[in-house]
Formats: C-alpha cells, sequence, structure tokens
C-alpha cells in the first residue's frame, strides 16, 4: 500500500513538473507525426506495409471517436479476425501494457492508442516462453508535438436487466412439490388449505410468498457516470499525455443496506517522452487506481435462485402483535433491527437468516484494490558507432494490492406463532432464533499483494542499402517476474530473442526470428529452451504480370515455427517448480493417545529429469490486400499445428493406488510430456469502404473457426467410442437418451439405469449392450465453446452524424443446460421449466422427466436430454456521434465538441435466446444506455 | 531542465535497484525444503511419518454410517452416496464402498516403512535404538494386518474363475518399474498373510503401552535383555498408548477369522469356527481369568457421558474400550444426527425393521406370543435399548430433554416427512449423540466424544457367534464360558429378561439354530449404527432386498409404512466389486463374479 501512496504523489509531481517544464520552453509546432501508420509489434514498431503474417492491429483511438465503452478489450474479438476468448484456440494469452506484463482491465479504452493481437509463432517468439499462446498488445496514448491540449469527456448511462429466472410462486410450487412426493410413493407435505392461503395472499407474513425479483428490493435500471480528463501536448524536449478520470456505478438492489451498493474507479495516468540529449530520448510512465467495490452482507443473486418461497417471511409488521401480549414485545424490543420503526425480522428454525435480513441487519464489506504501475524507457542512438544502430532499455514495476474491509454483523429473527381470533390473523407469541451481536471493530480481511518487475533491453539495426535492400537485426534480452504474497515462487520469464529480417523493395521477405526461453521449472541440462520461426513474404503485385489486376496490394506469406513454453509446466502445489523432482515432505496429521500428534511423510510424484519444454508446432500462411482503390481490404490467416508435449500423469500405466485421494493426497506417478493436442482453423477480416451519395459507408466482417482434437492422451477406456483422441478438447460426454419411459414394463424390460425409476425417468441407450446403463454408456455428444466466431460492423457518415452498429456471431457450440435452474430435484426451487414434466395425463407432451423429491441421479446427469446450441447473433452496439460543426465553435476556447448515444447488448437472436440471456445465482445480464459528451480545449 | 534530470536520475537508479533484488526462480528455483528418501535413514521421526498413512486413512478412524444402506436405517439426505447405492446405482465403477485405492496407498507406505525399518538410526541408545526398531516394525505389521482385513472385507470374493479369492499379496514397495499386472491371491492366502503379519507384530510389540516406574515392572521379554523402565518407558511409554500393540493385533487376527469361518467365505478358506471362537476367546481373555465377569457393565453406552469422557486420562481406556480415536470436544455429529427442532439435520432414520429387531423387556421376541407386544401401543414395555439407541415418537431428548414427536400430524418439523431434515421412517437416531450437546448455532455447547475402533461388546458376540456354531449354544471348547453364557450376559446388561431369568433365552439355549438367530439379533442391535450390518448381513448370506419400512402415526394411529426405500441389491452384491479402472488395466486381475 505504502507504494502505491508513494506512487500517487509521485505521478502527481511528475505531470505537473512535465507541464510546467514545457510551459517554459519556447513552442515549436512540428506538423506530420509519421508514427500514425506504425504498428507495434513485438519490442518494436513497423510500417504497416511490412507486416508478415499473424498480427492483427486495432487503432483504438479512432475507435474510440465513434464507439464508447468500458473495456478495453471489448471491440478485439469484432474488428479484426483470430480472437474468440482466446487467440487461435490457444490458451491464456499474455496482455503486454506498454512493454510491460500487466492486466486488461487496468488500462481503460481512452487511454489506448494501439492494440496489437500478435497470434503467429513468429510474431509472438521474442517475448519468450510464457507468450506462446499469443500476445496482446496494447500501447497507450503518448503526447504530441503542440499547445496544450485538453479533451474531456463525460458519460452517463443506464443498465437494465435483460431476464431474470422465473421461479414458481409459493402456491404453485407447494402443489407439484406435493406431486413429486407422490411420485415418488409419499404422502404430500402441504395441505389443500395450506396451499389455500399461500395462493389467496391474505397475509403474506403468515404465508409468504416470497419473490427476490420483485420491484420491492430490485430497481429497474441503475446508473453508470464516468468522467474523464486528458491533457496532452508537448515541444521537441518534452512531450506529455496525462489523463485521469473517475467512474462510479450503482446496482440493481435497493434493499436495506444494499442500497448504497456501488463501484469505484478512480485514475492518474502520466506518460512523458523527453529528449535527454541529441542522441537519447526517454520515456517515463506512471499510473494510479483507486478501485472500490461496496456492498451489503448477503449473496442476493445465489440465494434468488435457492431461496423457496413458502419458507420465510422476511419482514413482518409490528401490527400483528397485540398491544398487550407483553411477552412478545419484550422479546421484539429487545431486537436492534426493527425496520422503519414498522417490522421485525422474520426467521424459522430452517432459516433462521434471510438474504433480506442479511441486507438490513448482517453488515458490509467493501473490496479495495489499489495499483501503481510506473515505466522508463530509454533510447540510445549509437549513431557515433553506427549509423541505423540503437540501444534500447525498459523496465517497469507494478504493485497491486486489494483487501476487504467491513463490518460482519450477527442478527436475531423472529418466528411468530400465529392464531386467527375471529378470523383476523394475530401473533400469539415469538419464537428468537440468533442473538444480535456486532464486531464493532472494521474487519480488513483476504489482504493480498502483487509485484512485478519487467526489464528488457535491445540491440536493433536497420538500413537500407541502394534503396533495394532493407535489413533489420535486432538482439533482445527479455525479463519479467509477478510475485504474489502467499506464493513462494514467482511467475517467471527470461529470454534472449534473435531477429533477422531483410527485404528486397519490399518484393521479397524473409525473416528469422528466434529465442531462447530459459525455466527454471525445468530439470538442470534442459532448462534452456530454442525457438525458431521462419517466415518468407511475397509482394506479387510488385510484379509485372499483376500490373492489370483491381489490386492495390497483395501480400502473401508463409511461415513455420516451434515455441518452446512453459506455461503448461504446471501442477503440483508449487507452480510447476520442481515438478521433474520427486520429493519427500510432511503432509497431513495423525493423533493418538490423547496426545498433539504428529504429520505423516509423503512422497509426491516420480522422478522425470527428461522432462523439457512444452512446444507450440505450428505452420501458417497469410494473404493480406486491397482490391479497387482500397474498395475493399482483406486480411486472411491460415494456421495448422500442435501443442506437443503436454504434461501429464500417465495413470493408465500404473496401479490406481500409486496415487492417494482424499486426505493425505500424495503421489508417485511422474509427471512426463506425454499429451499432444491438434488445431487448425482460420481467420479473416474484410472491409468495404464506400461513398453511397452523400454517405460515407464503411463494413467489416472478421471471424475466426478453428477445430482442435487431442491427438495423444494417457487413457484407460474398455469401449473404443470413448477414447478422448480424435475428439476435440472441449468435448461434452453424456449418455444418449431414448425419451421418458411410459410404463413399469418399459421400466422392466429395459437395461438396469440409475436407483429407482418410475414412468416419467429418462431412458438411456446400452451403447455397449451390456445391459447396465452406466459411464461406460457415455459417448461423445458435442463440441462446447464456439468453433466459428464472428463480427460484422457498420460505420456510416453523414455530415456531422456518424452511426456505427456492431454485431457478434457465434456458431457451432454446445452446452448442457445444467444449472438448477434446470435440475430441479430434492429441495431445490421450482423453476417454470417443471410446469412442462411428465404426468401420466401429460406423458404424450411432457418435455420434462418427472417431478422427485430425491436427488434424481437418474435424470439430472450428462446427457443429449439436457444439450443446446448455443449458436447466436447478437447485436452488441449501435452508437450515434454530432460533431458540432466547427463553424459553430470558432472563436471559442472550445475546439471541439461531439455528442453521442450509445445502446449495448442490445438484441440476441438464437433459437435458445431465453436461456442464453438468463443468468441463474448470478447478476442478471444487462442492456445499456449511454449517453455521452466530448469536449476539447 | 533541473526537473528533467532529476526525473531522468530517478528512473535510472530504481531499475538498478531491483535488479539486485533476488532471482529466485528465474535461473534457480527458489530452495524449498525438500528431502530425498536417503534422508529418512537420519531422520526417525519423518521415517515413522510413513507409518502416519495408515493411522491417518485408519478405516475405522470416522462413523461411516454405511447402516443407511440395510434395513437398518435410510439418510435423508437425497444425495447421500450410499443412499443412492442401495437403491440400484451400486457399479464396479460408481462403488461408495471402495477401499482398494485408499487403503492399499497406504499400505505401500508401509511397505516402503518396512524396507528401511532396520537401517534408520532409531536413537543413541542401543538398546532404546532396537526397542524403537521392534516397536515400529511391530506397528507397521499390526496395521498391515488391519488393512488386510478391511481389504478383505470390501473387496474379496468369488471371482469369475471360480475361486475365492483376495487382493494381490505385496509385502516389499513397488516403483516404477515393477510389474503391476498381478493375480489376486486367493482368500485364504491373505487371510495366512494377516496372521503372519500379527504374529510379526506379536513378536514385536507388549501387550499394551505405558510408563512403568521400576525394572522390576518391566515386561519378561524386555528384562531378560536387560531394558530398563527408564529405556522401556521411552519406547513403549504413554505416549506410544492407542497406537497398534499385541492386544490390538490379536483383535483384528480375530475378526478376519470370524470373516473367514462365515457362510459366504467357508468354502473358500480353512478357517473353522472353532478357529474363530478360539481367536475371539484369545482376546477375550486379556481382560481376566473370568471374562463373562468383566463386561463392562456401560459398555452398551459409552458415549452417553460427555463429561467421563472428558475426564479420561490420557490414552487410557474405559473397560469396553479394546482400541479408539483420541478424545475431541465437538458439537458436529449432533449437528448431522439430532432432530430438527433441536437444530440437528437428522439425516440418519433408523427402520421399522430395526425398531421391531428390539425386544420387549421380558427378553420375548415381539413376534412370540409371550411377548405381551400389543401393535396399537408398540413402544411400551420394550427392550430398553430401544429408547437408548433410537427416538420415537414421544421420546425425549436434548439437553433440555424436549420431546420428540415424530408423528405425522405433529405441528413441528420432526413430524415425519415434514422438511427436508425430517425423519422419513418416524424415527431418528440417539445413539453415538450426547445429549448434552445444544447444537443451537447461537448457543453451541460441545461435548466430548470419541470413536471406539474396536469394541470389546463386538469381540464377546463375535466370541458367540463362532462358539455356538462350534460348539453349540452351550458348549465352552477350551474356555469355560459359552455362546449362552456372553449372551446372557449381554441381555442382561442391557435390562432384558430382568424380571424372569431372561425365559426366552433360556427357552431356546438347546437349540443352535434358534440361538444363532438370537445372537445375529443381539449383534444387530448391540452394534447398531456402527457400520456393521451391511457386512454382517453379507457375510452370513442373509437376505439383501428387505425394503426399509417406517412407522406412521396419525391420529394416535399406528401405521406401517412399507416401503419408505427399495433395497435395489442384486445376488452378486454379497461381495464388493474390483475398482472397474484396475480390472480393465490389468489383465490378470480378476473381477469378482457378476460386477
Amino acid at each position: 500500500m505504502k507504494h502505491i501512496y508513494k506512487g500517487l504523489v509521485f505521478c502527481a509531481m511528475f505531470t505537473f513538473c512535465s507541464v510546467y517544464a514545457v510551459s517554459q520552453e519556447p513552442l515549436q509546432e512540428i506538423s506530420g507525426d509519421t508514427e500514425e501508420s506504425k504498428v507495434q509489434v513485438a519490442f518494436r514498431d513497423i510500417d504497416q506495409e511490412d507486416l508478415l503474417g499473424g498480427v492483427s492491429t486495432i487503432d483504438v483511438k479512432e475507435l474510440t471517436n465513434k464507439a464508447y465503452t468500458t473495456y478495453s478489450l471489448d471491440f478485439l474479438e469484432n474488428v479484426v479476425g483470430g480472437m474468440n476468448g482466446n487467440l487461435w484456440g490457444l490458451g491464456s494469452y499474455l496482455v503486454v501494457v506498454d512493454g510491460m506484463v500487466r492486466d486488461a482491465n487496468n488500462v481503460i479504452p481512452t487511454e489506448i492508442d494501439q492494440i496489437t493481437l500478435l497470434k503467429g509463432p513468429a510474431a509472438v517468439v521474442l517475448y519468450g516462453s510464457r507468450a506462446a499462446n499469443g500476445v496482446l498488445q496494447i500501447t497507450t496514448k503518448r503526447g504530441r508535438l503542440g499547445d496544450i491540449r485538453i479533451d474531456v469527456r463525460a458519460n452517463t448511462g443506464m443498465a437494465t436487466p435483460k431476464a431474470y429466472p422465473k421461479y414458481l410462486g409459493s402456491a404453485e410450487y407447494m402443489t407439484l412439490y406435493n406431486e413429486a412426493r407422490v411420485n415418488d410413493g409419499l404422502t404430500p407435505s402441504y395441505s389443500v388449505e395450506d396451499i389455500y392461503h399461500h395462493a389467496s395472499g391474505e397475509n403474506p407474513y403468515r404465508y409468504p410468498d416470497l419473490d427476490m425479483y420483485s420491484s420491492d428490493y430490485l430497481r429497474k435500471m441503475y446508473n453508470r457516470s464516468e468522467g474523464i480528463a486528458e491533457i496532452y501536448g508537448g515541444n521537441e524536449r518534452v512531450k506529455y499525455y496525462t489523463t485521469t478520470g473517475y467512474y462510479r456505478e450503482s446496482s440493481l438492489l435497493k434493499v436495506g443496506n444494499a442500497k448504497d451498493n456501488y463501484i469505484s474507479r478512480f485514475f492518474v495516468r502520466g506518460n512523458l517522452d523527453i529528449k535527454l540529449h541529441e542522441l537519447i530520448t526517454a520515456q517515463a510512465d506512471a499510473n494510479v487506481t483507486f478501485y472500490d467495490s461496496f456492498s451489503a452482507a448477503g449473496n442476493w443473486w445465489s440465494n434468488a435462485a435457492t431461496l423457496r418461497p413458502n419458507r420465510v417471511s422476511p419482514l413482518i409488521p409490528l401490527s400483528f402483535l397485540e398491544e398487550n401480549d407483553i411477552p412478545s414485545w419484550n422479546t421484539i424490543n429487545a431486537s436492534n433491527n426493527i425496520i422503519g420503526g414498522k417490522y421485525f425480522l422474520g426467521g424459522t428454525q430452517l432459516d433462521p437468516t434471510n438474504p433480506i435480513a442479511d441486507a438490513y441487519a448482517a453488515g458490509d464489506s467493501k473490496f479495495v484494490s489499489r495499483q501503481f504501475q510506473f515505466n522508463t524507457r530509454f533510447d540510445v542512438n549509437l549513431k557515433p558507432l553506427l549509423e541505423g544502430l540503437f540501444f534500447r532499455a525498459k523496465y517497469g514495476i507494478d504493485y497491486a494490492s486489494t483487501y476487504n474491509q467491513g463490518y460482519s454483523n450477527d442478527y436475531a429473527t423472529f418466528e411468530p406463532v400465529w392464531s386467527n381470533y375471529a378470523g383476523t390473523d394475530m401473533i400469539a407469541s415469538v419464537t428468537q432464533y440468533g442473538n444480535d451481536s456486532k464486531s464493532g471493530n472494521e474487519n480488513i480481511d483476504n489482504s493480498a499483494y502483487r509485484y512485478t518487475y519487467n526489464v528488457s533491453a535491445q540491440f536493433d539495426y536497420s538500413k537500407t542499402i541502394n534503396a533495394d535492400h532493407n535489413l533489420f537485426a535486432m538482439f533482445i534480452g527479455n525479463i519479467w517476474q509477478t510475485q504474489r504474497n502467499g506464493e513462494y515462487h514467482r511467475l517467471s520469464n527470461a529470454n534472449l530473442g534473435l531477429q533477422a529480417s531483410y527485404n528486397y523493395q519490399q518484393k521479397y521477405y524473409v525473416d528469422f526470428s528466434a529465442a531462447m526461453p530459459y525455466s527454471a521449472k525445468l530439470p538442470e541440462g534442459n532448462r534452456a529452451g530454442f525457438s525458431p520461426t521462419l517466415t518468407l513474404g511475397w509482394r506479387p503485385v510488385k510484379e509485372s504480370f499483376f500490373d492489370n489486376t483491381p489490386f492495390d496490394d497483395l501480400m502473401v506469406n508463409v511461415s513455420a515455427g516451434i515455441i518452446s513454453q512453459d506455461i503448461d509446466i504446471t501442477g503440483g502445489d508449487s507452480q510447476g517448480y520442481y515438478l521433474y523432482k520427486s520429493i519427500m515432505q510432511r503432509g497431513g496429521w495423525y493423533s493418538w493417545g490423547d496426545l498433539g500428534g504428529e504429520s505423516a511423510t509423503e512422497f509426491q510424484r516420480g522422478d522425470n529429469m527428461k522432462m523439457t519444454f512444452v512446444k507450440r508446432k505450428e505452420i501458417t500462411a497469410g494473404l493480406r490486400g486491397s482490391l479497387w482503390n482500397k474498395l475493399i481490404s482483406f486480411d486472411f490467416n491460415y494456421f495448422t499445428g500442435k501443442i506437443d508435449g503436454g504434461l501429464a500423469r500417465p495413470t493408465s500405466l500404473y496401479p490406481i493406488y500409486f496415487t492417494q485421494t482424499g486426505y493425505p493426497t500424495s503421489s508417485i506417478i511422474p509427471y512426463v510430456n506425454y499429451n499432444i493436442d491438434k488445431r487448425s482453423g482460420f481467420d479473416f477480416s474484410v472491409y468495404a469502404n464506400k461513398k453511397v451519395s452523400e454517405v460515407d459507408l464503411t463494413l467489416g466482417v472478421s471471424g475466426m473457426y478453428y477445430t482442435d482434437e487431442a491427438e495423444r492422451r494417457d487413457e484407460n477406456y474398455a469401449y473404443d467410442y470413448q477414447t478422448r483422441i480424435g475428439q476435440p478438447l472441449n468435448a461434452i460426454w453424456g449418455l444418449e437418451n431414448l425419451g421418458f419411459f411410459n410404463s413399469p414394463e418399459e421400466i422392466a424390460n429395459s437395461p438396469k439405469q440409475f436407483g429407482e425409476l418410475k414412468p416419467g425417468d429418462i431412458k438411456y441407450k446400452d451403447q455397449n449392450g451390456d445391459g447396465v446403463i452406466d459411464s461406460n454408456d457415455e459417448v461423445f455428444l458435442e463440441r462446447a465453446g464456439t468453433p466459428f466466431r464472428m463480427g460484422v460492423n457498420l460505420t456510416a457518415k453523414w455530415r456531422n452524424f456518424t452511426l456505427f452498429a456492431m454485431g457478434n456471431g457465434y456458431f457451432g457450440g454446445h452446452g448442457l443446460k445444467s444449472s438448477s435452474y434446470y435440475w430441479v430435484h430434492s429441495s431445490r426451487k421450482y423453476s417454470e421449466i417443471v410446469r412442462d414434466r411428465w404426468t401420466e395425463e401429460t406423458k404424450a407432451t411432457a418435455t420434462y422427466p418427472r417431478l422427485t423429491t430425491t436427488n434424481g441421479e437418474n435424470n439430472f446427469r450428462s446427457s443429449d436430454f439436457w444439450l443446446y446450441d448455443s449458436s447466436r447473433f447478437t447485436l452488441a452496439q449501435v452508437q450515434l456521434t454530432y460533431d458540432l460543426p466547427e463553424h459553430l465553435l470558432q472563436n471559442g476556447v472550445v475546439k471541439g465538441l461531439s455528442i453521442y448515444l450509445s445502446g449495448h447488448n442490445l438484441l440476441t437472436i438464437a433459437k435458445e435466446r431465453k436461456h442464453l440471456e438468463m443468468n441463474v445465482g448470478s447478476a442478471p445480464q444487462t442492456r445499456f444506455y449511454n449517453l455521452g459528451v466530448t469536449c476539447s480545449f | 531542465m533541473k526537473n528533467i534530470k532529476k526525473v531522468a536520475i530517478l528512473v535510472l537508479i530504481v531499475p538498478l535497484i531491483s535488479m539486485l533484488a533476488s532471482c529466485d526462480d528465474l535461473f534457480e528455483p527458489a530452495i524449498e525444503n525438500h528431502k530425498d528418501q536417503d534422508a529418512l535413514y537420519d531422520m526417525p521421526l519423518w521415517a515413522v511419518g510413513l507409518i502416519g498413512h495408515a493411522y491417518i486413512s485408519n478405516p475405522l478412524g470416522s462413523w461411516s454410517f454405511n447402516d443407511v444402506a440395510t434395513d437398518d436405517a435410510v439418510s435423508n439426505d437425497p444425495n447421500n452416496g450410499y443412499r443412492t447405492m442401495a437403491t440400484g446405482s451400486w457399479r464396479a465403477n460408481n462403488n461408495p464402498m471402495d477401499r482398494w485405492q485408499y487403503l492399499r496407498a497406504s499400505w505401500q507406505y508401509l511397505n516402503q516403512f518396512l524396507a528401511i525399518a532396520d537401517d534408520v538410526k532409531w536413537a543413541q541408545d542401543e538398546v532404546v535404538a532396537e526397542l524403537f526398531k521392534e516397536r515400529m516394525k511391530g506397528d507397521a505389521y499390526g496395521m498391515r494386518a488391519l488393512y488386510m482385513y478391511h481389504l478383505l472385507l470390501n473387496h474379496g470374493g468369488w471371482a469369475t474363475d471360480g475361486q475365492l479369492l483376495g487382493i494381490p499379496i505385496l509385502t516389499e514397495p513397488e516403483d516404477l518399474t515393477s510389474e503391476f499386472n498381478l493375480p489376486r491371491n486367493t482368500f485364504q492366502e491373505c487371510i495366512n498373510q494377516l496372521n503372519a503379519d500379527v504374529e510379526m507384530a506379536l513378536s514385536l510389540l507388549p501387550e499394551d503401552y505405558g510408563a512403568i516406574e521400576d525394572d522390576i515392572d518391566v515386561p519378561a521379554k524386555y528384562r531378560s535383555r536387560g531394558v530398563t523402565a527408564g529405556q522401556y518407558t521411552r519406547v513403549f511409554g504413554d505416549n506410544a498408548r492407542s497406537r497398534m500393540s499385541g492386544r490390538i493385533a490379536k483383535a483384528v487376527r480375530a475378526q478376519a477369522a470370524l470373516l473367514a469361518a462365515s457362510p459366504a467365505y467357508t468354502e473358500g478358506t480353512t478357517v473353522s469356527w472353532e478357529e474363530a471362537a478360539n481367536q475371539m476367546a484369545i482376546v477375550l481373555n486379556g481382560l481376566g481369568s473370568n471374562p463373562i465377569a468383566e463386561i463392562d457393565p456401560l459398555g452398551n453406552q459409552w458415549y452417553v457421558d460427555g463429561k467421563a469422557i472428558e475426564n479420561l486420562q490420557a490414552g487410557v481406556n474405559p473397560k469396553e474400550i479394546l482400541w479408539r480415536s483420541n478424545k475431541e470436544s465437538s458439537s458436529s455429529l449432533e449437528e448431522t444426527h439430532y432432530p430438527p427442532t433441536l437444530f440437528g439435520s437428522g439425516r440418519l432414520n433408523p427402520t421399522q425393521n430395526l425398531v421391531d429387531a428390539f425386544p420387549m423387556a421380558n427378553g420375548y421376541p415381539i413376534s412370540e406370543s409371550e411377548s405381551g407386544y400389543s401393535a396399537n401401543d408398540p413402544y411400551a414395555n420394550r427392550d430398553p435399548r430401544l429408547d437408548l439407541y433410537i427416538l420415537r415418537n414421544g421420546s425425549k431428548a436434548g439437553p433440555q430433554s424436549s420431546t420428540i414427536t415424530t408423528a405425522s400430524d405433529g405441528t413441528d418439523n420432526n413430524a415425519l416427512n415434514k422438511t427436508e431434515t425430517s425423519t422419513r421412517t418416524g424415527y431418528y437416531m440417539k445413539k453415538l449423540l450426547c445429549q448434552t450437546v445444544n447444537a443451537n448455532p447461537s448457543s453451541k455447547t460441545p461435548a466430548y466424544h470419541y470413536k471406539p475402533f474396536i469394541r470389546y461388546t463386538e469381540i464377546f458376540l463375535g466370541y458367540a457367534e463362532a462358539a455356538n456354531e462350534a460348539w453349540g449354544p452351550t458348549g465352552t471348547g477350551a474356555h469355560g464360558y459359552s455362546a449362552y453364557d456372553v449372551i446372557k450376559a449381554i441381555r442382561a446388561r442391557a435390562g432384558v429378561g430382568k424380571d424372569n431369568g431372561d425365559a426366552y433365552l433360556e427357552s431356546i439355549k438347546g437349540n443352535k439354530d434358534k440361538m444363532r438367530e438370537l445372537i445375529r439379533n443381539e449383534r444387530r442391535l448391540e452394534l447398531c449404527f456402527e457400520g456393521f450390518r451391511f457386512w454382517d448381513l453379507r457375510r452370513w448370506k442373509a437376505d439383501l432386498k428387505t425394503s426399509a419400512k417406517g412407522m406412521d402415526i396419525n391420529g394416535g394411529r399406528y401405521n406401517i409404512l412399507p416401503e419408505v426405500e427399495t433395497r435395489s441389491y442384486q445376488d452378486h452384491m454379497y461381495h464388493g466389486p474390483i475398482p472397474y479402472g484396475e480390472v480393465i488395466k490389468f489383465s490378470n486381475l480378476l473381477q469378482n463374479k457378476g460386477w
């Protein structure tokens, strides 16, 4: 924490000094910043034209002028190809912000200049081992020559929930629960009279019908507002960019202390470019973030999915107490929690607390996160030694600290015993559950910190000979480490990198990029790896035979590479360190003789001194160009490859008891480089620009399709159809259903399934014909996830109006409807879905199994009965922007003014829309409508 | 400009400082306190830690409550694994009774210990070092015998080749290069191995542990080797109490013999009822010259008095207890099993079948005409153990002796099937719970409990069962007491047949079959809810499919619920399966028939 406050002071000082320094200097306007067409790639920037394959770039600065967003990676999956939760179907990508390994959510869209997606092996190799799954490289804005300029933005918007899960009210729940009991051969739990009272609503305090989604507890919408200022400018010596902002978001809840729930974030950033000397420039950037999230105690949304409507009346009016019922008044009056002077907290022995009472009486908690980030960079021109040679170095340190603070209180609830005097319900007595107690002290817990440093240094050399031969060479060293509290080992990366590129007249390209990663996770002798990549490019449009084609530009490239990585060297309890080594340690605890006791001695894993890097082996091909004077531009990448040597413990070779499960756990099976995954696919991005009468139209379509499968696995299946080899990595496995059993005879004549079967239970296919349904009958059902992901975006400009719209497509993925909303059994809350249950009368049309009070182990298990297609198209954003015409702003201090209105997550088109838009057990998905103003001074 | 220079200096210095910080995990992994296996020879505590696995995974270590998979009880928890097993989900690849992996993993650790024990530097004093070596090895052999018994119980069975098989016997530690495709040894070979391990334990361990003051008190087998009281106490003193001892090893041997002699196993073994009876008698004779006189009068309610348990001297056993866990203060058992109004979850619900198994106080089974049983007043004049072990409608329970109403027309949550923590049978479990415990979350009061690993009542009943088969109800073999003597004493302790000299017992003491039935019934009652019934039914080849019954009391009328839960067992389920995954991995490992 100390670091972070120091950082804030430092950051502020830093910014003011620089602004001050600049103001002392005579101004020199220099036009034409040439950096605009540069693309930031690993450790350097290059001309867009010279990009080889496997890289996409997004001009965020440009995009934010027409599309407002709150999350820095929002547009990534839409405007370029290659991203679908991850890059090219790989594991977690690395986020690099201004050359430092950082979190994407700690940099906000307005601060960002450019985001580059480094996808192919040749694009990521220089970043070393931990970049093997791709890199998102984010570059923040920098100052530029010119007078001080201030951009101010203000946004305010409302979020409205898309949908709530729909649960049955008390009377219907009780009726159907009775049915479930009868189905199980039991007597009904609720009397007709009881159900009538709940249904009539005559006294909801005695006969509760609790709906946690009602407007008594929830707002229709909630607000998010933000203000951001950016200040930038500079002269020959110093350029500065500084920005600060604040946002605050409320929540849907309006009950008790939850009405004050909020999330807020305040940040300051200063980016400084300094020319220290004719040959030396430096950059220094700092960022401080204060993030708070306050919420009342209780877990509203998960309770809303589980608390049945008839169980408890959370608030009971005092007016039901008779004036002369002194004992009850004495009990109630001792409570600290008389709500609004009118209600006491209701409870029962089975539900001594409830989420509504929690919101009033159980205290609150604030999650606090503080981050400080600082990085510098030096560029030394070694022209005195050799023209074109540079030495550059970067260094950065980040601190993050989080904790929770708040009060945690216990409270008493009261269960009335009701009586009915002459038709009026009155409370005869009350029973207290629990006690009121306040901790008095503020709790501080879950303290955590994280510390990261990054260092890199490089020599690079570029030279053009005879205007034809363009040479570039670079040698880099790159190190970073992250330390977290509570973790002994650090997340580490160390690598050397070498790049040598040549092109002839920008027509023929050859590039060799390689890295030597070093990993302390591997056994001595295997710690240094080698990751070579070779890329060839050809620009046929520069050939004479391409002269009379509609192509403005066409670039073909092929690349092959092997990236050695230690990201997937994980497991055990030490973040993947010493996994190659059999170790002996103390573990577990046992005691005897009524004495203290002792630890046991356990072995963990077997020796594998051959353990080595996991290798990403890949071949890619790219095609990029434009047609008809840039009417159409396109970028296409194909990739195919393997992840070879994923760690596995080959349990099929050893007896099961080589692994001890439960308590304590140990295993003497070694980790070996065993698994192979295959993966191939393509991404694309096509843009069309055309002026139709007065309207400038831009239409973009981007996307990615990929497939993957397991090529090598250690496995132990008796039946061929169960092998995971040759199946997608995220396959869904399950039983194949044959509809419902419709009669006891049908059950008797079918293979034995799970538990006691009744008509209305799901019937499964006996795949192996052994007369028993069990896990051996599970087959490959479908692929989860989204194999084909696409984005469409449209920009239309007419005079001073700009319309931007984007939609996202997700196709070919599947999932199982297995949440508590769908798997309704035993004492779960009944959702609307059970209305279509199987009964003797409805068996021809039923779509849901018979109800049961058991755990329904036959019906509620992975099977194609619950399978759904998650394909969908969503209208993710529509925004209309109006830029005030410049003539209206003449002479004023105001240099530019825009007003915009945007809607987010507006529409989903899908067969399973209702399911896809509904969150069970968590806060609902929302649509968001925003009004914003940007003003430049 | 001055400012800029300052900033420049600062940005140059900061990196240098942190470059000097340590580079752990960058080029060398940060050092951890890992030891090599060779280090065990100089670290006796770590070496003993290998045996520790067997104690942590002790199959007797905690209550299984697998009684809910029998005709004695049901669970009100829909997700209870034994419940789903009993209602038709028991498979070789879905076996909640599986001990193969858990117990054999610890077995491997025991073998690892035995492989190094001779070379560990136990102590400076050579005599003490030798004694430690003996104790620890004996400990490991004894535990291995215990593990063998439980592996045979859970996995032994008639295999697909028609033989009664046990497990592959392994007495050496395995490593990654061992041959794993091993056939199962026969059940009898496993029993022989168990007996050999017990013999080893007996030769290495004293009968019991405990400090001694004078050299003269050193047990003879050690005194003859010149062991002093100090040396003896250091190794075998109070801090070794409740570890595997000679007494415990003998009890394990007797349990295994009873299993091997039982109907489900006898055709595949050479163990006779007589041998089982003799093994049991060896354990009982450890109580004194007339074991019958040594029966603990409170032996059927050892758990009742939390205060007495708290005051137990460390490591000392009451007379009933042969081996037990540490005593611990807790309320978790009560929170799980108390009825809902006492803030419990009412998990284990005894069945009408079990309630019906309790005789009348006059000793007659309720089915006998002399019993005086009335179906309209079923709880009157019953065996006092019924009210000791089971809460029925109108029982009193909890710290305030609250009345528990389980009738279906009861108004609170204790009523039959009222809510998900209510009873499904009309009964709650009372046994094992300490009624002084208050489970109310806002005023919780725990009490002391321990888990008996072996009780003498079990051994007495085992003797009675075997002796009746070997020598008839009143035959004594070489031991001076008969099955009849044991059952008489146990029933007298329970308060059964007090006023009529246990006329029913007297009436059947000439009938071996009736006596067998009575002994099995006494075993059912005395050991209820302690995890015996599931395997007892199987070793007797008794009916496994009797549905669990309940009692619905409404308007004062008693209505039997004939099927609260089915018992969907098939004929091959007299023996548990070998884990499915292992059988398909190793061709020589035969599965039990039917699985």
